[in-house]
């Protein structure tokens, strides 16, 4: 199967952790472990795309503003559409990062790490060095979330708790 | 702006098979051999695309193989292009039409011409054009084998890894949920085979 086909046949698996994902950042407080990394807050952030998954008809919507008051997109996804992208806020001790998800290729986009402290001029290593480890640490940190997902979502409790309880909480968007 | 400065998008690879043992010797070569070269102002290319600093995009000399910094090779992929505005294309093409019919007495042009004139002007053209530039950062931690690219379009990463596959004759495999699930579970010892079974959950009747 080429991959193109693969990545559009469990692209479900992308937009379902997006849906969890923010289903868990709203009930959780933003809160999830990273195992030996310790832990970190991600809370859904200023956009969110929604798209039904029917491929014969395709309806799109784009959320603006503070998402996680928006009764727009909750009710958009109790209306059977899934998240295509979403705009995150990772926080990591005191620092914090954000970058747009998207379902499909679960690339980064308008990746933002905080700021850097060497100086371009002064220490480019140093400079490379930093932002590598920034890029590294909020890659790491979504990995080890998706993680739990996929480990979640392949036990018995998936279907058991988790799967009706995320339901429940999106169909209280209505 | 690349991932280095300021805010990117990236797309992440796994590099296919294992790091050739003498890597350190060979890619340096092969660096150097896809080094960025500008486009020669009095030739028609279009385009070109090379390797240049990650620091410094005017720089692909790579006097001191800058690009290794441990665990990574860390490049930029320099891309210039250059275009002719359509409607310039058009216009010369026209007047250029309009001065052959009447030096040779015709009323119509064929087809065949037409387009032979079009290239014409499209090959004399492009050298007045400023060429566009473009870099997408490339780090490749060689231990874990994984390469984030600095863009995100299907196309573009297309091109790239074929670049890649041009300059270190490795394949690069795209990682996407599927892919980067069945990594997790054969990291955890489990069998990839699982999502194999897996079907979309969140469509279910409320």
């Amino acid at each position: 199967m080429q991959l193109i086909e693969k990545a559009r046949e469990y692209e479900f698996l992308g937009r379902e952790f997006l849906g969890w994902l923010w289903f868990k950042s709203e009930t959780t407080e933003g809160g999830f472990s990273l195992g030996e990394a310790g832990s970190a807050e991600i809370h859904f952030d200023g956009r969110v795309v929604l798209q039904t998954e029917d491929e014969g008809r395709e309806e799109k919507v784009i959320c603006l503003g503070d998402v996680w008051r928006s009764r727009e997109a909750r009710f958009a996804l109790a209306e059977y559409k899934t998240i295509t992208e979403a705009k995150v806020r990772l926080r990591i001790g005191d620092n914090e990062w954000s970058f747009v998800l998207d379902s499909t290729w679960m690339n980064f986009k308008s990746f933002k790490t905080p700021k850097v402290i060497q100086d371009k001029e002064q220490d480019p290593d140093g400079l490379f060095y930093e932002k590598f480890y920034l890029i590294e640490q909020a890659m790491s940190a979504v990995d080890a979330v998706f993680a739990s997902f996929v480990n979640l979502r392949l036990s018995a409790d998936w279907e058991e708790s988790e799967l009706p309880a995320l339901l429940q909480w999106i169909n209280e968007g209505r | 702006m690349g991932l280095i400065y300021g805010s990117g998008s990236f797309t992440r690879f796994l590099v296919d098979g294992g790091l050739p043992v003498d890597y350190l010797e060979e890619f340096p070569k092969k660096i150097a051999r896809f080094s960025f070269r500008s486009i020669d102002e009095a030739s028609d290319q279009e385009r070109s695309s090379g390797w240049v600093d990650i620091m410094d995009m005017f720089d692909s000399r790579f006097a001191a193989m800058e690009y290794l910094k441990e665990p990574c090779i860390a490049l930029s992929w320099r891309v210039d292009q250059r275009k002719v505005p359509p409607k310039a294309l058009r216009r010369y093409c026209r007047e250029a039409e309009e001065k052959i019919k009447v030096s040779e007495n015709l009323e119509f042009l064929s087809k065949k011409r037409r387009q032979e004139i079009k290239e014409a002007m499209q090959a004399a053209l492009i050298k007045r054009a400023i060429p566009t530039s473009r870099t997408y950062d490339m780090i490749w931690n060689v231990q874990s084998g994984l390469v984030i690219f600095g863009g995100v379009s299907n196309k573009l990463c297309d091109e790239f890894t074929e670049f890649f596959l041009q300059c270190f004759g490795l394949h690069l495999k795209t990682l996407f949920p599927y892919s980067l699930a069945g990594r997790i579970l054969e990291k955890e010892g489990k069998d990839a085979l699982l999502l194999e079974d897996l079907r979309p959950s969140l469509n279910k009747v409320l």
